[in-house]
């Protein structure tokens, strides 16, 4: 099956005060599929979100190289893209919609069922500012659903909102992770991990330390953890 | 499944940089008692204080000071408040540059829009004003567009460029705030470059000062009703275009730089 991205020899250094070529990862092979679904698990710190942004185009690499199909589109699932708190819920949906690369005319079109998903009633129409924390999680799930890319970068979104609302979106997600797209999905939930993923990839000590099944590399990662606490 | 570039059209660049600019606008104007008219009413407070101090205190004999003040300051501060804003643009967008492959030159354009929708506003209080006082409509007002044009085209070179050195380093931000102070007193806002009798002196300050050529201009235009000299509005054109092409370069080739120095700042 053809990559529609294939990171070869990735490799990441940040400046640092102390340290000019800080590390973070390096010798990164890692091939993504239509359909995939994968999870990237490590501690904090171990470079999962840098990855992300390398494979979103966000970063260049400082070493190695990323392909990425001809055509395809790659993005990050980004809860409250660009949202300004002054604004109502509709204004900062179209932003958003804007943001993800759809025309105006689509971005009106998408704003009416990012309102259906949201279910906020009338505040959809009022200042951000004025949402509870779960209404601001409902909204920005709601416009960052809006992303028609092929490849879904998602970084711990999905830990957001109350237990109704997680699940409203994990289904929501599900839905929309057609065979003909892929999702990366960054996150310390293990049940996420086995619930919504069909690989997983754990980046330790700077390297890909363990690529495969979701819940062996898992018990890869809980017995890292029990012996470095 | 339709598939999309992540980098967006030159149309939708347009649209998000304009849709962008209007929306800061509208929750700007929200948090104000005064919305909106904080556009007039913030220029005017500047020009009236630079009235007070310099025809009421320092007793100023330039004839016709409150129109040749509000004619250099309301487009001094179109300049100088958009370049200000577009510095801070790039870093303050950092939680957007962590979260997607954006145009850099999105952030400091928007911005610079704001400001265009601003002055549009500031130059039609401006030209009725002056109508009301005397100063009669004529041809030469025809002028104004191209001014208006370079004046802006100068805007965004300059306002993209700084967004850049911030990015360098945020000392720039001081300087960029002091650079636009030594501006003011550089540019002619509040007294006649035309007063310089040193001849080269005038030359190298107007060549080496686009802004203080064209509010000279404007003057030329608004007040006398003459054209402006052609010559040097040719030679402001050019020193922007070079400034604009240099700005397009360096964005072009520092896409994945910038969004690294912001977002690991």
């Amino acid at each position: 099956m053809t990559a529609l991205v294939a990171l070869e020899a990735v490799c990441m250094r940040f400046v640092t005060k102390s340290n000019p070529e800080y590390p973070v990862f390096g010798g990164i092979n890692l091939s993504i599929s239509a359909g995939e679904r994968i999870a990237l698990i490590g501690r904090n710190g171990s470079g999962k979100s840098t990855l992300l942004r390398v494979m979103a185009r966000i970063f260049a690499p400082s070493a190695g190289n990323v392909h990425w199909a001809p055509g395809v589109s790659v993005s990050m699932l980004s809860l409250g893209l660009g949202f300004r708190p002054d604004l109502t819920g509709r204004d900062n949906a179209l932003l958003s919609c804007l943001l993800l690369g759809l025309s105006r005319k689509e971005a009106k079109a998408s704003v009416e069922r990012i309102a259906a998903f949201c279910e906020i009633g009338a505040f959809f129409d009022e200042p951000v500012r004025t949402y509870s924390v779960g209404m601001r999680a409902r909204l920005g799930f709601g416009s960052a659903l809006m992303n028609r890319s092929q490849v879904i970068l998602i970084d711990e979104t999905l830990s957001v909102g109350d237990t109704f609302f997680r699940e409203k979106a994990r289904e929501a997600l599900e839905k929309e992770l057609t065979e003909e797209r892929a999702m990366v999905l960054v996150t310390h939930g293990e049940q996420q991990v086995k619930r919504l993923c069909r690989r997983a990839v754990l980046l330790e000590g700077g390297t890909m330390m363990a690529d495969g099944d979701p819940g062996e590399v898992l018990a890869q990662y809980a017995a890292l953890s029990a012996s470095q606490a | 499944m339709k598939t999309r570039e992540s980098v967006l059209t030159f149309s939708q660049i347009i649209t998000l940089v304009d849709t962008l600019a209007r929306f800061h606008l509208k929750g700007e104007a929200q948090q104000y008692l005064l919305g909106y008219f904080w556009w007039i009413l913030e220029p005017l407070l500047y020009v009236a204080v630079f009235y007070i101090v310099f025809e009421k205190l320092l007793q100023n004999r330039q004839p016709d000071f409150l129109y040749f003040l509000m004619v250099g300051k309301l487009t001094f501060i179109w300049f100088s408040k958009s370049i200000n804003q577009a510095a801070n643009s790039l870093d303050g967008s950092k939680g957007l540059m962590a979260q997607l492959n954006l145009r850099k030159e999105i952030p400091p354009l928007a911005v610079i829009q704001q400001g265009f929708y601003r002055q549009f506003v500031v130059f039609g209080f401006l030209l009725i004003f002056l109508v009301f006082n005397g100063y009669a409509v004529n041809a030469a007002w025809w002028w104004l567009i191209p001014l208006i044009l370079v004046q802006a085209l100068l805007t965004i070179g300059v306002g993209l460029l700084a967004a850049l050195l911030v990015c360098v380093r945020l000392d720039f931000r001081l300087l960029i705030q002091l650079a636009t102070v030594f501006l003011l007193f550089m540019s002619g806002v509040f007294w006649d470059l035309n007063a310089i009798t040193d001849e080269r002196l005038r030359h190298w300050l107007m060549v080496l000062n686009p802004l203080a050529t064209l509010i000279d201009a404007y003057r030329q235009v608004l007040m006398l009703g003459a054209s402006p000299n052609v010559g040097k509005l040719g030679w402001v054109l050019a020193e922007t275009l070079l400034l604009l092409f240099l700005a397009l370069f360096a964005y072009h080739h520092l896409q994945f730089w910038v969004a690294r120095k912001v977002v690991s700042r």
